[in-house]
């Protein structure tokens, strides 16, 4: 996105990468779980055909098909990236890039000289201290999306959008899923009673939910690894770290020209420049939320103030944040518990599924639109959607708090019939007291 | 007879919103066009506020001490057998303190929305949020700067106004021994901070320079003075004569640029700027070029004191073709003005001094006094503003003809 956008304001681009191009998102990431993601969904549709009066014959999924499929989205988008690359005149250079002064380059016995330098080195899977991944028994994400091979029982370490994703799609294919999170409930960082609704769904499509446990110790035994924790011992054929991910600072540079850090992240400006002048840092790397489109947008500015234009800085208040777990979460701005503790005087509006019209005929019912606003202004401070399309109908929001939108203005737009966003207008509606259709 | 809405005048141009000081009619009074209904406190000055329909004034909807936006309902005039429920019902509420937020008060206030809508050139680009906040906190959009994309008012630029000191209580905050102190800007101060930028940038402004001598005019002056039972006449009132005169025969300076056309008035309103404590005040003498010497000594010695007093009405205070800014009684020799949009020209005036003039070979004395006049070179080039300024000249210095 950043080379690309450096191209299109008339500046000459070099483009330094070991993977192909694409990054984590891409190669390893998003791109390839959601079509993982999307076997799991259709994989679970076929077994509920008979709900829809479909007959079937025997059901037989294919694990290591979904992956090669996966694969082949990845690839695909990978090209599609080289593509632009050379629409744009990009030139990309295989190999590793390290930072050899503010203007230079070293990618293995070639120096490429540049005006400015955007670091983009993105982030890596974490691990619990003393704990290995060995890409066999504990496995991050990385190996996770790759592996053609499905335990029969896997343990998840953390509860994020990662485990939460990987736990629903090994579960689709059959494996006994347990997952196991320090923080009381699954994915914490969402709205309460968006954790509470996923833990109860989960726990119907059979994953063991543990929360509140800390892992002691990681040892291979039994079926593949044994997990001591506080709660007793786990386990399983293959433990997945999903605690979380590091950014990628070693081996760029950034200590010998002195560049400044801040918990592990690069500290950049609004105008995403390090503390030396003329390199540039974004994405993950450039610190939370770990997300490809917060990065995008890091890109979108780091270009433009490289070309001498003025950006407006990424608004980190109004990064939306999904996961595309079953049912998807989707949320924008603050919990209705945060709202609280920072003492505003909130309204909050919540629209079920089993209302919607839409959702009825889809026969997915599960979850809920929740908006929180303020009383005296209705300005919208948080959305917390759990349920089919989460992360598309979470949009509406994210456009409606840019543009500084308040509930009455949001509720003065119609929204088409019957579609799910109209839960969305709903629960906005309930937020006012006016809610219709429940 | 139909039904009359009363809705809040737009009293100046940069009016927005106007707060209702007192109702001189009651609901049941019964009114005739012309009549004064209310008293309107605006950003500039407090103006009565006329009646335009006759009927009975049957409904009230923003009471004394509350504001409203400009172009909201306030009021209805109508024969009492009349049908006004449609009216009663769509009644905007005024833009008042908040009451007790509970679930009735979360309902969307129309008002909020009208403010932009109703105020045509004068809108205010800022985000609905920003409105509200606005209005709940009693920020004025219209002296904020917006940070958002194309000059927008956002949300942070309407709590940095309302934290910070333009809109704090007037009580200076100065530390004892302090070099300096800073003074809250009055509303006057405020608005005035925020048009004339919006006059000296876009508009090209020229100067073109004269001195006049004012023997004569000062003669009549006193002649005329000296008469019984004849109302003072001022050197500023000879000024606006003469120029009213000579804007009729150079309606290329009395002229207003309108983006893609020229408005050529056929009528001199002169603007007369009053120095007040606060700020500065141009009440508008209408038709000045139909007007004789006395009348116009009369109605702008009445014109000021009224500005003084804060006493003006709506149509006093716009609608100006051209202004006249006089500082001679501050004993300056010449200065330069800036223009009032969308004003074409502002004349400057300066003392009336004695200084040595040279007569054929002797040195005499004499009076002169400086003009100076600033014009939008959208609208005229310089020769034009120069001959305009010759006739003032010419006019002044054989003042008889001021009096035909």
């Amino acid at each position: 996105m950043a080379a690309i956008r450096c191209a299109q304001l008339g500046l000459s681009v070099a483009a330094v990468e070991d993977d192909r191009p694409g990054g984590v998102c891409l190669n390893w990431g998003c791109i390839p779980t959601k079509a993982l993601l999307r076997n799991a969904e259709v994989l679970h549709l076929v077994e509920r055909a008979a709900d829809f009066g479909i007959s079937v014959g025997e059901v037989r999924a294919d694990y290591a098909a979904a992956v090669k499929r996966s694969r082949g989205v990845a690839d695909r988008m990978a090209k599609g990236v080289e593509f632009l690359f050379r629409k744009n005149k990009i030139t990309l250079v295989p190999g590793r890039g390290m930072l050899e002064t503010p203007t230079t380059v070293l990618v293995g016995a070639h120096t490429i000289e540049a005006r400015a330098v955007i670091l983009a080195t993105g982030s890596e899977p974490k691990s619990l201290p003393g704990v290995a991944i060995d890409e066999q028994v504990v496995i991050s994400s990385n190996g996770a999306v790759r592996q053609e091979h499905r335990p029969a029982s896997l343990i998840v370490i953390g509860a994020g959008a990662v485990g939460v994703e990987f736990a629903d799609v090994y579960r689709a294919y059959g494996t006994e899923v347990t997952i196991l999170e320090a923080l009381p409930r699954l994915v914490p960082i969402e709205d309460e009673e968006v954790s509470t609704q996923l833990a109860r769904t989960f726990g119907r499509r059979g994953i063991t939910i543990k929360t509140g446990v800390k892992v002691s110790a990681i040892t291979r035994g039994g079926s593949g690894a044994v997990v001591e924790t506080d709660a007793g011992r786990f386990e399983a054929e293959q433990v997945l770290m999903a605690v979380g991910r590091s950014a990628k600072v070693k081996d760029v540079g950034l200590e010998a020209l002195g560049i400044a850090m801040e918990r592990g992240f690069v500290r950049v400006s609004p105008r995403m420049e390090t503390s030396v002048k003329g390199v540039y840092a974004i994405g993950d790397m450039a610190g939370a939320p770990l997300l490809a489109h917060k990065a995008m947008a890091e890109g979108v500015v780091a270009a433009e103030a490289i070309a001498g234009r003025d950006p407006r800085p990424v608004d980190y208040g109004n990064v939306p944040s999904c996961t595309y777990c079953r049912p998807q979460i989707a949320s924008i701005g603050v919990s209705e518990a945060k709202a609280r503790e920072n003492g505003r005087e909130i309204t909050v509006g919540k629209f079920p599924f089993t209302a919607s019209g839409k959702a009825v005929a889809l026969g997915e019912t599960e979850g809920f639109v929740k908006v929180v606003a303020d009383t005296a202004t209705g300005e919208i401070l948080g959305v917390h959607i759990l349920g089919p399309e989460a992360t598309e109908i979470i949009h509406e929001f994210v456009v409606g708090r840019t543009l500084e939108a308040t509930l009455e203005e949001m509720i003065h737009t119609i929204h088409a019939h019957p579609t799910l966003s109209e839960a969305a207008f709903e629960a906005m509606l309930a937020a006012l007291g006016q809610a219709i259709h429940i | 007879m139909a039904v009359s809405k009363v809705v809040m005048p737009k009293l100046s141009e940069a009016m927005e919103t106007g707060k209702i000081i007192k109702w001189l009619k009651k609901e049941g009074d019964r009114i005739e066009g012309g009549d004064i209904l209310a008293e309107v406190e605006t950003d500039k000055a407090d103006v009565e506020m006329e009646a335009f329909g006759a009927g009975v004034l049957r409904k009230i909807f923003v009471p004394a001490g509350e504001t409203a936006p400009v172009g909201s309902l306030i009021g209805v005039i109508a024969e009492p057998n009349e049908d006004i429920a449609g009216l009663l019902a769509g009644a905007p509420a005024a833009v008042a303190a908040p009451a007790a937020p509970g679930p009735e008060s979360r309902r969307p206030e129309p008002v909020a929305s009208v403010v932009p809508a109703a105020t045509g050139g004068g809108r205010v680009k800022a985000s609905p949020l920003a409105k509200k906040i606005a209005a709940q906190s009693g920020v004025d959009l219209r002296v904020i700067q917006g940070s958002g994309p194309g000059g927008r008012i956002v949300r942070r630029d309407v709590e940095a106004a309302a934290a910070g000191p333009v809109w704090s209580a007037p009580a200076a905050a100065t530390a004892p021994g302090s070099e300096y102190e800073d003074v809250p800007l009055s509303q006057m101060r405020a608005i005035i901070a925020k048009r004339m930028p919006l006059s000296k940038a876009p508009v090209p402004h020229f100067y073109v320079a004269s001195d006049v001598a004012m023997d004569r005019a000062w003669d009549l002056r006193e002649a005329l003075n000296a008469l019984e039972g004849q109302p003072k006449i001022s050197v500023n009132d000879l000024v606006v004569r003469a120029c009213a005169l000579a804007l009729l025969a150079h309606p290329g300076v009395n002229a207003s640029f309108q983006g893609e056309a020229i408005r050529v008035f056929h009528v001199a309103h002169i603007g007369i700027a009053v120095a007040l404590e606060e700020g500065l005040i141009t009440p508008v003498l209408r038709d000045c070029h139909a007007k004789s010497l006395t009348q116009i000594a009369v109605e702008a010695r009445d014109l000021a004191e009224r500005a003084r007093a804060r006493k003006l009405r709506a149509s006093e205070l716009s609608g100006a073709t051209f202004s006249i800014s006089n500082l001679g009684m501050f004993d300056v020799a010449a200065f330069s003005a800036i223009i009032n949009p969308p004003e074409g020209a502002i004349l400057a005036v300066g003392s009336v001094r004695k200084v040595p003039v040279v007569d054929g070979d002797a040195v005499t004395v004499g009076r002169r006094m400086a003009l100076t006049i600033s014009c939008d070179h959208r609208v005229m080039d310089g020769a034009m503003g120069a001959r305009f300024l010759q006739d003032v000249k010419r006019l002044l210095e054989a003042p008889l003809r001021l009096l035909v």
